[in-house]
């Protein structure tokens, strides 16, 4: 277990130039440059905006902001897991030269990912400050171990279906329908009351994304810290994602290139 | 002091049957008890001692499907045995399939460095080594360029170029002695022995028995997972030509055994 933390330490060099590689490629060749990361959102954001600030009759300046968060954090979720899937498929060729950490696989992956999700979140934050004021350092500074919650969950989830996906070849698709399923119950762009209005309070409690989502509104939209129960769900929900991942890598990692 | 020690290796190999499969398959299969194919298995290595010591060059000769690159996974630690004890001793540097594994957006400057990160450069390292490397590589302004747009054989250059920019301790190496055009081949020659002069230890597989016999003091002989026999270079490449002109003649294969004629 030491040895292995170590040998991620010490392949560093090797994935955090694979993580610069990614983000960099990205953007090779657009003129909008990092301007993409952030045009999805807030394109989203603005349609959500005209239909549903009128649908659902809420106000624009409390409504943008959360439909922002919530895209945020979903962009991050659904590029995580969609790509997680191939992630031990695309470093086949580094796996078969070299005996370096399997586990750096899907941390090359989160990283890149994770980069996207803090130029999106430092728009929210300009963005609910303009609806709402400005939040506070605290609850500001809150979102910094927020994220690092949200890179291990990530991580775990990008972990565990890139090792599915190596012995069943269907979980890519599974994934992706799986993530419009997931879309619709996760409370990302409509408001989480109009559930728990209607009855369907344990569609919001159950979801494990949804610690998450309040991880980063809270600091954003009520100006707070987030509640003791939203840090002890999501601590729970990541550990238990991160030791599942951790197990399954373990037990699998040896054997893992003879079925790529 | 650098050293190889292999003791009762055994590793089985799993060989998916399909292109693989999916969990409806396994959930139906498992459920039904049918339409399901566990992978098969094979016999790669078979209870094999080896030992390499420091200073040592050891070659490993053998038909195809004898075991040589899986015996030469194995030692660097991609392969893990299924049994047995593999002992090694100093810092590996491994030759294997170089011409894939590029990230094809990246620049050639950036498959430099992340290339030698993964080889255990670090930045400062990097630094002094990665001209010395487009040098000899010759691709100059393509280096600019999306590794997606080279051509094979830039490719190979490339590759070859940044492989061979190390020093070794323990160094393995599985068929990469023809690299590129031929004003670059004997370039790459040369790199090569001065590569393999700096390292402390070295073991080569190649199907090239000449260039094997001069650039081995010793070989080891492969057959079906086992050490057929070991011994200096020269003579055990006159043996395996012999052996291979003649299978299962008069008293050759002194080790006993059953012997199959190779296909």
């Amino acid at each position: 277990m030491k040895n292995y933390i170590q040998e991620i330490w010490r392949t560093r060099y090797f994935w955090l130039a694979l993580v610069h590689m990614d983000i960099r490629a990205r953007y090779r060749g657009s003129a909008l440059g990092l301007g993409w990361s952030l045009l999805n959102p807030i394109a989203m954001t603005g349609i959500f905006c005209v239909v549903f600030a009128t649908l659902f009759q809420q106000n624009i300046a409390t409504f943008a902001p959360y439909a922002l968060t919530g895209l945020t954090l979903w962009n991050f979720v659904s590029q995580t897991m969609a790509m997680g899937c191939n992630t031990f498929h695309q470093a086949e060729a580094y796996i078969r030269q070299h005996p370096v950490p399997m586990a750096i696989y899907p941390l090359r992956l989160v990283l890149a990912n994770a980069f996207h999700l803090v130029i999106a979140l430092v728009l929210a934050i300009i963005l609910s400050t303009w609806g709402t004021g400005f939040a506070g350092v605290l609850p500001l500074l809150s979102l910094i171990p927020s994220l690092c919650l949200i890179v291990v969950m990530g991580w775990s989830i990008a972990c565990l279906l890139g090792l599915m996906n190596v012995y069943f070849r269907d979980i890519k698709h599974l994934t992706d329908v799986g993530l419009q399923v997931l879309m619709y119950l996760t409370p990302i762009w409509y408001p989480e009351k109009l559930l728990r209005e209607k009855g369907l309070a344990w569609l919001v409690n159950g979801n494990p994304l949804v610690p998450f989502l309040h991880l980063v509104r809270a600091p954003l939209l009520d100006h707070q810290m987030p509640s003791l129960e939203t840090y002890g769900a999501a601590l729970l929900v990541a550990s238990a994602f991160f030791l599942l991942a951790a197990w399954s890598l373990k037990a699998r990692e040896p054997k893992l290139i003879y079925f790529l | 002091m650098a050293h190889i020690r292999l003791e009762n290796i055994n590793l089985t190999f799993f060989v998916k049957q399909d292109a693989g499969f999916t969990l409806k398959d396994f959930l139906v299969g498992g459920f039904f008890r049918k339409h399901y194919k566990p992978p098969m298995q094979v016999q790669a290595l078979d209870n094999l001692n080896l030992e390499v010591h420091d200073g040592q060059k050891l070659g490993v000769i053998g038909h195809n499907g004898a075991g040589k690159s899986t015996l030469l996974k194995m030692m660097a630690g991609i392969y893990k045995p299924t049994s047995g004890i593999r002992d090694v001793n100093g810092r590996i540097s491994s030759l294997f399939d170089i011409a894939l594994g590029f990230e094809q957006e990246a620049t050639g400057w950036e498959n430099i460095r992340f290339r030698c990160y993964l080889q255990g450069e670090t930045p400062a390292s990097v630094r002094s080594k990665q001209n010395e490397i487009a040098e000899f590589s010759e691709l100059g302004e393509f280096l600019e360029m999306p590794v997606r747009f080279y051509s094979a054989g830039m490719r190979v250059r490339l590759a070859f170029s940044i492989a061979t920019a190390i020093n070794p301790e323990i160094l393995l190496i599985d068929e990469v002695l023809s690299a590129g055009d031929l004003a670059f081949q004997a370039k790459a020659h040369e790199r090569m022995r001065d590569m393999i002069a700096r390292a402390r230890l070295m073991v080569m597989v190649s199907h090239d028995l000449d260039s094997t016999a001069r650039l081995c003091d010793r070989i080891a002989w492969l057959e079906h997972g086992k050490i057929r026999q070991v011994g200096p270079a020269a003579e055990m490449v006159k043996a395996y030509r012999e052996w291979s002109h003649n299978p299962g003649g008069k008293g050759k294969n002194k080790t006993g055994g059953t012997v199959t004629t190779a296909a």
